[in-house]
């Protein structure tokens, strides 16, 4: 009876940890950039004993591509296919993000929103405008005429799953995910900057809203499966009859 | 009241595992024997419909055979859950953290690139899908059935038993007035 009622329960546990996933994803469907998470269950079992229930592994970033929308920033990039953009914080650590929503700062430098600055890249002060091409390349736009300033690359990881998410789109390197490596975009089959465009989220509403109808509905079987088992402690202590 | 005890025990545990990948049925079996119904577990046969990830390196089989996987501890077990992650070294993982084995070791893969199904060693039937994961083999509307079955049938295990208690104690009171 214990073992059903600890299977039924850790079902319960289980459930409960990936209605939070989903509640997330739903929570930031509308970042930019952002790559929604799958929780990973398990069957609980000790080697060569019967098994215990399930258990929630934890969670797994699912970085498919996001939909590319049009943006009227005047720094809005996408990257259309694999690889991040390289940002630096202001103690000059390293991150990364596929949120591609930049502005020019009065130093010159890129900024997103969390006023993290993209690596590698300074806009002149006397730019009037600039664009950016497939391939990264900043042509800019300056009284006298125009020129290449400089070129966006992309940073890959061997292992991008082991990446650590930081809240909203942004990701900081472990040494489970490898070193990163620079990337040219603009290659055939490589990925491309898209100038004028952001990355939605990779999160679809009605995929999260099925996640959690099902997740509910196992989290009231299992809860069902609990008042079984405990249904059953109660016969069993009436067998006796004062 | 035993044998409706396992049966509980059994379809708990298929519950539990609703949402686990790869998961396979375990199934009850009943045997008569002289000291009543005994109840066994077996592995279903049947396996989980597919579903659709997307992803490059979330791998379904269809037809038989399993994934070898190495835990950290050395030891080797096999699963039919294909939702693994490269790796810096190239080698496939899965959420456990168990290594995927080929036919010569731990399986290793550049970054981007298909899984060879015949270096698996999946039985010559069996094709490797990528994109997709194999569900759960557990239908909840039957376990939940079994649920309440198996608490139905206590309950008339209980009963029984109380009126054998209660003819015996009939018995007993039949005995004392002689």
């Amino acid at each position: 009876m214990d073992r059903a009622l600890f299977a039924a329960a850790s079902g319960m546990a289980a459930q409960q940890r990936n209605l939070d996933t989903i509640a997330d994803n739903l929570a930031n469907a509308d970042v930019v950039g952002f790559k929604g998470s799958t929780q990973t269950f398990a069957e609980l079992a000790a080697p060569g004993e019967v098994g215990l229930g399930t258990v929630a592994l934890g969670t797994r970033t699912l970085f498919s591509q996001g939909k590319l929308a049009r943006s009227p920033g005047p720094f809005d990039l996408a990257i259309d296919g694999s690889g991040f953009f390289k940002l630096v914080d202001s103690q000059g650590h390293y991150r990364y993000t596929r949120d591609g929503a930049f502005s020019r700062a009065a130093d010159g430098s890129l900024r997103n929103a969390q006023d993290l600055r993209l690596a590698g890249v300074r806009i002149p002060t006397d730019t009037l405008s600039a664009t950016v091409g497939t391939d990264g390349s900043i042509v800019a736009k300056f009284a006298g005429g125009t020129r290449t300033i400089g070129r966006i690359r992309l940073a890959e990881f061997p292992a991008p799953e082991r990446l650590r998410a930081l809240g909203g789109a942004i990701f900081e390197a472990t040494p489970d995910a490898g070193k990163p490596r620079d990337l040219t975009p603009g290659s055939d089959e490589g990925p491309k900057v898209r100038f004028g465009m952001l990355e939605e989220s990779n999160v679809t509403i009605i995929d999260a809203m099925m996640q959690i109808l099902t997740a509910q509905r196992a989290y009231e079987a299992n809860a069902k499966g609990v008042q079984a088992a405990d249904e059953m402690l109660r016969i069993a202590n009436n067998l006796q009859r004062g | 009241m035993v044998a409706a005890r396992t049966r509980l025990e059994i379809a708990t545990e298929n519950l539990a595992n609703v949402s686990t990948d790869g998961f396979r049925r375990i199934a009850p079996r009943g045997f008569l024997t002289t000291l009543g119904v005994t109840i066994v577990r077996q592995s279903a046969r049947e396996h989980g419909a597919l579903r659709r990830t997307g992803r490059d390196l979330d791998l379904a089989i269809l037809g038989d055979g399993a994934f070898r996987m190495r835990d950290r501890e050395g030891r080797i077990c096999e699963t039919r859950s294909g939702a693994f992650v490269r790796a810096a070294d190239g080698t496939l993982r899965d959420a456990a953290g168990r290594t995927l084995l080929g036919l010569r070791g731990p399986l290793r893969v550049a970054s981007g690139a298909p899984v060879d199904p015949a270096t698996l060693g999946l039985p010559a039937q069996s094709r490797l899908q990528s994109g997709f994961l194999e569900t759960t083999g557990v239908d909840a509307i039957a376990q939940m059935i079994d649920v309440l079955a198996a608490e139905r049938s206590f309950e008339s295990a209980q009963k029984a038993v109380s009126a054998i208690d209660a003819s015996r104690e009939k018995a007993a009171d039949a005995a004392r007035v002689r």
